[in-house]
C-alpha cells in the first residue's frame, strides 16, 4: 500500500514532467522537465530501496549517481545555452532548427 | 505508524505534484524555477518520511543552489522582469499531453497490477545508514563512485569549454 | 524536572543572547552601547507606514521573512547546547545545518525579486554568487570535523574534541569556516547582499514594517546560531570545567559573537569580485589541504 502510493506520486510527476520537456519551447523550462523527471525516478528508487531491500545499499548509491547526473545536466546544458543566446540571442528551440546536420 | 507515514507521503506528494505542475504554468521564469525548488524540497521530504535521512537532507541542498542557479539563467536568456506577460510559450501540446497521459496509463497498469512483495516494516538507523552507504561507496561500488566523480570533472571542463568565447572558432553571424 | 529548568535556562539565555547581538550590531555601527536601542527599534518599527512597491509578487513577497526565520530556526533545533539537550537529534546533522544555511540565499534571493525593484535585485543575485563561492569552505571545514569524529551527528563531533579542541586540530578549517559563516550572516566586512552603502539596503531594501523587523530579528538569531554553530565544530561545545554544559556553551558562543562584531568594525568591506576570487581560487584548495592534513593526523 505504502509503496503504491509512493509510485503513484512518481509517476504523476514523471508524467508533468515528460509533458514540460516535450511542450516547452525554451531550452531552460526543457532542462526543468528533465530535473522533474529525475527527481522523480530518485523518489521511485528511494521507495524501493525502503520498502522491498532496506539492506541493499547500491540503491542509495544509484540515487546519488542520478543526483550527480542532475547537476551535470545542467551545467553542460547552461554552457550550451550560453553560447546559443551568444550568438543567436535566443534559446528557443524553435528557432534552433539550423543546428539540423 | 504505517498509517501516519501514508497519510504524509499523499499530502507531501500532492504538494510535490501541484507545484510541478505550477512550473508550467506560470507566466514569470523565477517563479517558475522557484516552483520546482519547492517540488524538489517536497520530494526531498518525501525521502525524509521514508527514513533515507542523509539522501533527503543531500537532496534539499543540492536543490537549493541549483535552482536558483536556474533562476539566474532564465532570467538572463528570457529578461523575466519585463516577463514574457501572456505569451504563449509551448509547442506541441496535445501530442506531449497524450505522449505523457499514455506514459502515465501504462506505468500506473503496472504499478498496480505487478506484486510487489512483502513490505519491510523496519529501515536501519540513519546513523547506521550513513556507515553502510560509506562503506558501500568505499568497497563495492567505489569504481561508479570514482566514474561519477571523473565525468563532474569531464562536464566542468565541457561547460566551460563550451561557453567560453574563442575567437578563431567563432560562428559567423549572418 | 532538572530538564525542564535547563530548558527554561536556555531559553532565558538565548533570548539574552539576542538582546546581546542586538547591542553588538549596535556598537559596531556607532562605537558605543546604547541598552535601550534593541527595544527602541523593535517598538518603532511598529508605528513604521507599511510602504510596498508597484507590481510586487505578492506570494514571495509575503513568504520571503517567514522562510528566513524558521530555516535559522530548523538549524536551531538540531545544534546541542549541552548534553542530551537538543531539540532534534539527527543523525546527518552536519549535512542539514548545510542545507538549511542555503536556504537563507534562497529567501534573499525571493526578497530582492519580489519587490521589483533593482537595487533589491543585484542585492539577491550577489548573495547567490557569494553563496557559490564559500559555501564550499563551509562544506569542506565540516567535512574534516565530521572525519575526526567518524559521525554526522552532533553529539560525537563534540565528544571527539574531549582530547583537543578542533581549533587546533585544524586551525585552517577554523579560519575558513569562521570566515565563511560571517560570510553567510553577510556580517560587515561581508556585508554585500544588504550593502548599505551602495545598494542602499540591497535585498531588504523594499521592506518596511513588521516584515523588516522579523528579517532583522531572523538576522540576529542567525548570527547566535552561526556562533553556536562555530562553538559546536571548533570549540568543544559544552565541554569545560565546574560550570555546567550549557553555560560554557553560551559562553562560548558570546565570545564568538562578539568576535564578529569586532573584525566587522575594524575590517575593511571586501569588494564584491574579490571575494568571489578569494572563495574559489584560495579558500577551495586551503579547503583541500585541510581534509588532507587531517586525513593524514588521523591515519598517524
Amino acid at each position: 500500500m505504502v509503496l503504491t502510493v509512493a509510485l503513484i506520486i512518481g509517476t504523476i510527476l514523471f508524467g508533468i514532467g515528460l509533458y514540460g520537456a516535450l511542450s516547452q519551447t525554451n531550452l531552460v523550462m526543457i532542462m526543468m522537465g528533465v530535473e522533474l523527471m529525475l527527481g522523480a525516478s530518485m523518489l521511485n528508487l528511494v521507495a524501493f530501496w525502503r520498502y522491498l531491500h532496506p539492506e541493499v545499499y547500491s540503491i542509495q548509491m544509484f540515487v546519488l549517481v542520478v543526483m550527480t547526473v542532475m547537476a551535470l545536466e545542467a551545467a553542460v546544458g547552461f554552457a550550451i545555452g550560453t553560447q546559443r543566446f551568444r550568438s543567436k540571442g535566443s534559446v528557443e528551440s524553435e528557432e534552433a532548427a539550423d543546428l539540423k546536420g | 505508524m504505517m498509517e501516519l507515514r501514508i497519510i504524509l507521503l499523499i499530502v507531501i506528494g500532492l504538494i510535490a505534484i501541484w507545484f510541478g505542475w505550477r512550473v508550467f504554468r506560470t507566466d514569470s521564469m523565477v517563479r517558475s524555477a522557484f516552483s520546482l525548488l519547492a517540488s524538489m524540497v517536497a520530494v526531498g521530504a518525501m525521502f525524509l518520511v521514508m527514513e533515507a535521512e542523509f539522501l533527503g537532507v543531500l537532496q534539499i541542498m543540492m536543490m537549493g543552489t541549483e535552482m536558483s542557479i536556474m533562476a539566474i539563467f532564465m532570467m538572463m536568456y528570457m529578461m523575466d522582469p519585463g516577463g514574457l506577460g501572456e505569451m504563449d510559450m509551448t509547442h506541441q501540446e496535445k501530442p506531449s499531453i497524450i505522449v505523457a497521459v499514455i506514459f502515465g496509463g501504462i506505468s500506473l497498469a503496472v504499478i498496480l497490477l505487478t506484486k510487489w512483495g512483502d513490505i519491510i516494516a523496519e529501515a536501519p538507523t540513519p546513523a547506521q545508514q550513513n556507515h553502510d552507504l560509506g562503506i558501500e561507496v568505499m568497497k563495492r561500488s567505489m569504481m561508479i563512485f570514482e566514474s561519477a566523480g571523473f565525468s563532474i570533472l569531464t562536464a566542468m571542463v565541457a561547460a566551460l569549454a563550451t561557453a567560453l568565447i574563442i575567437h578563431n572558432n567563432q560562428i559567423e553571424k549572418n | 524536572m532538572s530538564t525542564i529548568l535547563t530548558w527554561i535556562a536556555i531559553g532565558l539565555l538565548f533570548a539574552a543572547g539576542v538582546y546581546f547581538v542586538a547591542l553588538l550590531e549596535q556598537w559596531s555601527l556607532q562605537g558605543y552601547f546604547d541598552w535601550a536601542a534593541p527595544f527602541n527599534a523593535f517598538l518603532r518599527s511598529f508605528g513604521q507606514e507599511e510602504i510596498r512597491t508597484r507590481r510586487y509578487d505578492t506570494v514571495f513577497y509575503e513568504a520571503t521573512p517567514v522562510i528566513f526565520i524558521a530555516v535559522v530556526l530548523l538549524a536551531v533545533a538540531i545544534l546541542p547546547f549541552a548534553r542530551e539537550t537538543v531539540i532534534l537529534d539527527l543523525g546527518t546533522a552536519a549535512l542539514f545545518i548545510n542545507a538549511a544555511l542555503v536556504y537563507i540565499m534562497v529567501s534573499l534571493i525571493m526578497a530582492g525579486w519580489s519587490a521589483n525593484g533593482v537595487y533589491g535585485m543585484i542585492g539577491g543575485w550577489r548573495a547567490m554568487a557569494q553563496l557559490i563561492a564559500y559555501s564550499m569552505a563551509v562544506v569542506m571545514a565540516i567535512t574534516a570535523a565530521v572525519m575526526r569524529a567518524e559521525s554526522m551527528a552532533m553529539t560525537p563531533i563534540i565528544q571527539s574534541q574531549a582530547s583537543l579542541w578542533n581549533i587546533f586540530y585544524q586551525p585552517v578549517g577554523f579560519l575558513l569556516f569562521y570566515g565563511a559563516v560571517m560570510a553567510i550572516a553577510f556580517l560587515p566586512p561581508f556585508d554585500l547582499p544588504t550593502a548599505e552603502g551602495e545598494l542602499a539596503g540591497g535585498a531588504w531594501a523594499e521592506f518596511t514594517g513588521a516584515r523588516k523587523t522579523l528579517f532583522r530579528l531572523g538576522r540576529l538569531l542567525l548570527i547566535l546560531t552561526l556562533s553556536l554553530a562555530v562553538t559546536i565544530f571548533f570549540l568543544g561545545g559544552w565541554l569545560g570545567p565546574w560550570l555546567p554544559g550549557f553555560v560554557w556553551t553560551f559562553i562560548k558562543t558570546t565570545l564568538v559573537a562578539a568576535s564578529f562584531f569586532w573584525v566587522g568594525r575594524y575590517f575593511p568591506r571586501i569588494r564584491h569580485d574579490h571575494l568571489l576570487e578569494w572563495g574559489w581560487k584560495y579558500a577551495v584548495p586551503a579547503a583541500l589541504f585541510n581534509i588532507l592534513q587531517v586525513g593524514i593526523v588521523l591515519l598517524l
